[in-house]
């Protein structure tokens, strides 16, 4: 990839269409989160590490990789700032360079039979190439 | 009355109680539900990533079958409702012009004219109305709780979906009060069951799901109506997996609901597709 961590923020920022800037630290994100301590880290940290250019920290982590898309954040955000855009843009970044993080040929386990094919769907288009 | 109606693919296999009792309240109500014909998967969930044209494709092209012979599109599912009017709201928005564009110019399908994507709940409330449905209940729902669970999918983000009061919906729950059930108030009508996370990470969702279980029972709830095939799958399933019989909450579609009210008969009730079977607990209340 090669880039530096502002190029790699800018980016994110354009696939997102959200200023990392705008963000405050109020931590409303974080509270209102309902995988809560699971996520690591939680939106307003995830946001914190962009703004110091921790960028590839951030894309390392766990945390993007748990986002439910319920857009809990978003709503109760006082400056406006979506965070479930910014952690699928920083997705798209990781996916981009072909590594899935669940894979459709190994995930489906007998106690899986009765997923909704709804769940399936989602999760292949948020996690995997 | 005839209206456009597009199932979605859980409709069609997974959530076929959903959808069976969709239909059949519908006809009760005097309104045929007519399929969109050769639909496809609108993609479950809502790509945003700015470039990401491809995602848009998918349900970009049933709102462009759909306008080839209406203006007005309705669901079931939760999930179809969000990603429609989000692909619609993401279409229509004036600096995505030439994303437009792109879009529509690569589909065969022409877009004839705006759809209006609705759900069923929009319909009962305002196309019927709660009058007319009062009239029909055959079944009253009395000294039923009921919480009605309506997820993330049907209020957020809630500058484009603008469904009802994002924070505290009440569609649900007058629709529970016309059935002559009592709804019950609880914090997390909108809190997130886990959704597609229990593909990879089933305890992460788990534990979301009994969070909304838990909270319901806390207020009263003898029972959870959900308006979404994952939402569904989720509430029951973590239940059956973690809950001792004598402290499970079922939960319905609401369309399960309204068909028992309306007094379809059980065959059409789909009860043998729940994960967490009610039919006990309806004789129990007199209600089969």
């Amino acid at each position: 990839m090669n880039r530096t961590p502002e190029e790699m923020v800018r980016e994110i920022e354009i696939l997102s269409g959200q200023r990392i800037a705008d963000c405050y630290q109020c931590g409303c994100c974080s509270a209102g989160c309902p995988i809560g301590t699971a996520m690591e880290p939680p939106p307003s940290k995830a946001i914190r590490l962009l703004q110091l250019g921790r960028v590839e920290e951030l894309l390392e982590s766990e945390g993007i990789w748990l986002c439910a898309s319920c857009l809990v954040c978003g709503t109760r955000c006082p400056r406006g700032v979506d965070y479930a855009r910014i952690a699928e843009a920083c997705r798209l970044l990781v996916l981009r360079t072909k590594r899935s993080v669940v894979d459709p040929d190994v995930v489906v386990p007998a106690d899986l039979e009765d997923v909704p094919q709804q769940a399936f769907i989602a999760s292949f288009r948020k996690f995997s190439v | 009355m005839r209206l456009l109606y597009y199932p979605g693919c859980t409709l069609y296999s997974k959530a076929q109680n959903l959808d069976r009792c969709g239909r059949k309240t519908a006809e009760r109500l005097g309104v045929t539900l007519d399929e969109l014909p050769s639909w496809n998967c609108c993609g479950a969930i809502f790509n945003t990533g700015s470039d990401d044209l491809a995602g848009q494709v998918g349900p970009v092209r049933v709102l462009a079958k759909a306008s080839q012979l209406g203006d007005k599109l309705v669901t079931l599912c939760a999930a179809c409702y969000n990603v429609l009017k989000r692909a619609r709201a993401r279409l229509d928005a004036p600096g995505n012009k030439l994303e437009r564009q792109r879009i529509v110019e690569f589909l065969d399908e022409k877009m004839e004219r705006d759809v209006k994507v609705v759900h069923y709940l929009e319909v009962l409330k305002q196309d019927i109305g709660w009058e007319a449905i009062r009239s029909r209940v055959v079944m009253p729902l009395h000294n039923l709780k009921v919480a009605s669970y309506y997820g993330c999918l049907m209020v957020r983000p809630r500058e484009v979906l603008d469904f009802d009061d994002p924070d505290n919906p009440m569609v649900m729950d007058e629709l529970v009060a016309t059935l002559g059930g009592e709804p019950v108030r609880f914090e997390f009508k909108t809190e997130c069951c886990g959704g597609y996370l229990v593909v990879n990470r089933r305890e992460v969702a788990e534990g979301c799901s009994m969070r909304v279980v838990d909270n319901a029972r806390n207020w009263g709830a003898e029972l959870i109506v959900t308006t979404c095939p994952l939402c569904q799958y989720n509430l029951e399933i973590a239940q059956k997996r973690g809950r001792a019989e004598a402290q499970i909450v079922p939960v319905l579609y609401f369309t399960q609901l309204l068909g028992l009210a309306l007094g379809l008969p059980q065959k059409d009730l789909g009860f043998e597709d729940n994960k967490l079977d009610p039919v006990g607990f309806l004789k129990e209340k007199g209600l089969l």
